[in-house]
């Protein structure tokens, strides 16, 4: 990574958020979180520094506005809207084939095949249970929305929520949790929340999703600009060596950087773009960004195949909150340098 | 695509030819004749993957992750005396992806166009793969009926697809990635293929050593099929078949 210049340096102290140690933001979280009307302001700032895991599930739903800031109308909110949901299950998908149209059959298929294929090495999903609820979201969410329909990857975006409101039902964590122990009141309501966290997630990105992609593209392509700026001689190595960014940035923005992270560590990512005010995407492209520099001198003694390999597969297991505090932040600083001064992406 | 500056896709391949440079620190397994682009293509779910990781790692299971963009694994083998490089790329089947994935076609000199044998409509969809790869330059194609171990719930005979392999004059093989029948005999026959493909058309460029120049000290291949770019080889998962 190339040292800060005194622009950047001048831009980290002038703009970053106080920090306060974790055990302090989560008191202050939870005071906001009681309020009868949530300070969305003051719980955004909060928010993306981290959440802890016993406030996230709620404070997920007030970011996606999937719950009103009032507290008096969120039993109501969510009541209506479980309803809501479990309502669109039989007029959508518990219907016979023969009355899918092709469109619909082929997304049902699509589905039925990438439904035991996410998070397979994780009990919880291999549950038959999960898996039909997982099926159901996806297949209700893709028939809604037919400018994209369903398409391989949300499957995967469709996992932080389930594993959440399972653990906030159930108490437990994730791993601790016996599928079958699972009583169906909980699956359904946790079923029903995913829908709709999943479908607000969705609505700020759907053009990552509808033909060709053009979110995808337009991002991939913001992001080879920004490294050229960034960090010239690793640019320079990917165009000598050819390598072409959508041949690892691709899955980066399908998945919201779900597939090159620990669970708990996206999680934290999350965090994060949920409670940036501007559309997300904005954000996520310098943290790919970041994490691309990050393994600026590895890439940089690597040959065109073995970035490829080592990018398709990056060393996060054994990454921290830390080390993600530290991705954010480069993320934001150079946010805060460069998305509104686009001159600065032109010129080498 | 961002940066896009891959050469037209309906040039010929590349074929460079440079100097072979020895030295002692290269492992023998480094050292190849040929490194040869070939794509795995074919529906969603019909087993892509799952052929790439048994040929290149002999891995497989049941519940891997559908493929996102593209992957990739290399391997190498020999062919009639010659050190074969196979670099496999894996693409996402979704038609969706479509749009995207053609673009990684760019510079394959083979393609494996793999169906499902348990599910006629991955065999119904060959004929749209076919045209999609034909789309992009000739290439050395065979088509892989896979999962054959799945006897019970076969719904494309062995015949049936025979027949659409001849109609096209395209080889063809059934596999089962999950038992390991045939998976080395599918990729080792269209590299082999390709290979006498190249021996049948090669002129007198492709056997001297005419140094180019983007000719790199310590680069252990002579002859690079394809058209990416001339790549070290450090991979050291060699091995012989
Ligand atoms: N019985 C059997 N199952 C197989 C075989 N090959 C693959 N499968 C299973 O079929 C499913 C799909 O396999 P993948 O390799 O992920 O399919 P793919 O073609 O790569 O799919 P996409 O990445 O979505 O395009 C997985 O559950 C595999 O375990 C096989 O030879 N026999
Ligand atoms: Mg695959």
């Amino acid at each position: 990574m190339l040292a800060p210049t005194h622009e950047e340096e001048e831009a980290i102290s002038t703009t970053s958020t106080p920090s306060s140690p974790p055990d302090l933001r989560a008191q202050k979280l939870k005071r906001v979180l009681q309020e009868p009307i949530v300070d969305m302001a003051q719980l955004r700032k909060l928010s993306w520094q981290g959440i802890p895991p016993e406030l996230r599930a709620n404070t997920w739903r007030l970011l996606l506005d999937y719950l009103p800031a009032n507290a008096d109308r969120r039993n109501q909110v969510l009541d209506r809207k479980r309803e809501e949901y479990s309502a669109t299950i039989p007029r959508y998908f518990d219907v016979d084939d023969t009355h899918r149209t092709n469109e619909e059959q082929t997304i049902y298929k699509q589905i039925q095949l990438d439904v035991p294929r996410t998070l397979p090495t994780m009990t919880l999903f291999q549950n038959q249970d999960v898996q039909q609820a997982l099926a159901r979201v996806l297949y209700i969410w893709g028939i809604r929305h037919p400018a994209s329909g369903y398409v391989q990857g949300i499957n995967d975006l469709a996992t932080p929520f389930i594993i959440l409101f399972l653990q906030e039902n159930m108490n437990k964590e994730i791993r601790q949790i016996d599928p079958s122990t699972i009583p169906s009141e909980v699956l359904t309501r946790v079923e029903a929340d995913t829908y709709w966290c999943l479908t607000k997630l969705l609505d700020g990105i759907q053009d990552n999703y509808t033909f060709a992609q053009p979110g995808i593209q337009r991002m991939m392509f913001k992001l080879s600009e920004l490294v050229k700026r960034i960090d010239a001689p690793l640019y320079d190595h990917l165009k000598q060596q050819e390598v072409d960014f959508a041949h690892f940035s691709f899955t980066w923005m399908n998945c919201l950087l779900l597939r090159a992270f620990p669970m708990h560590l996206s999680t934290r990512i999350w965090d994060t773009y949920l409670a940036e005010v501007e559309p997300f995407s904005i954000l996520h492209v310098y943290v790919c960004a970041a994490f691309l520099c990050h393994f600026s001198a590895e890439l940089r003694s690597k040959d065109f195949q073995d970035m490829l390999m080592f990018l398709n597969n990056p060393p996060t297991q054994s990454w921290n909150l830390q080390q993600i505090d530290v991705l954010l932040s480069q993320a934001y600083l150079w946010k805060s340098l460069y998305e509104n001064s686009p001159k600065h992406l032109n010129h080498r | 695509m961002s940066g896009d500056d891959a050469s037209d896709s309906t040039s010929p391949p590349n074929r460079r030819a440079t100097t072979h440079i020895k030295t002692h620190i290269m492992k023998s397994e480094d050292e190849y004749d040929y490194l040869f682009k070939v794509v795995l293509i074919g529906d969603s779910g019909v087993g892509k993957s799952n052929l790439l990781s048994r040929f290149t790692r002999n891995e497989f299971s049941l519940d891997s992750k559908s493929t996102i963009g593209v992957e990739f694994a290399t391997r190498t083998v020999t062919c009639d005396g010659k050190i074969i490089k196979a670099q496999i790329w894996d693409t996402a089947g979704q038609e969706k992806y479509r749009a995207i994935t053609s673009a990684y076609y760019r510079g394959a000199v083979g393609a494996l166009l793999v169906y499902d044998i348990t599910r006629p409509q991955t065999f119904e969809h060959l004929e749209r793969w076919l045209q999609e790869l034909l789309n992009h330059s000739d290439k050395n194609i065979i088509i892989v009926g896979n999962k054959s171990d799945i006897v019970n719930m076969r719904a494309v005979s062995t015949d049936q697809a025979k027949e659409f392999a001849e109609r096209h004059n395209i080889s063809f093989i059934e596999t089962s990635a999950l038992e390991a029948t045939n998976v080395e005999l599918a990729f080792t026959n269209i590299l082999s293929n390709i290979h006498s493909t190249i021996s049948a058309n090669k002129g007198t460029t492709i056997d001297e050593d005419i140094p180019s120049a983007d000719d790199n000290v310590g680069k252990s291949s002579k002859i690079v099929i394809s058209d990416q770019p001339m790549m070290g080889a450090k991979q050291k998962d060699g091995c012989a078949c």
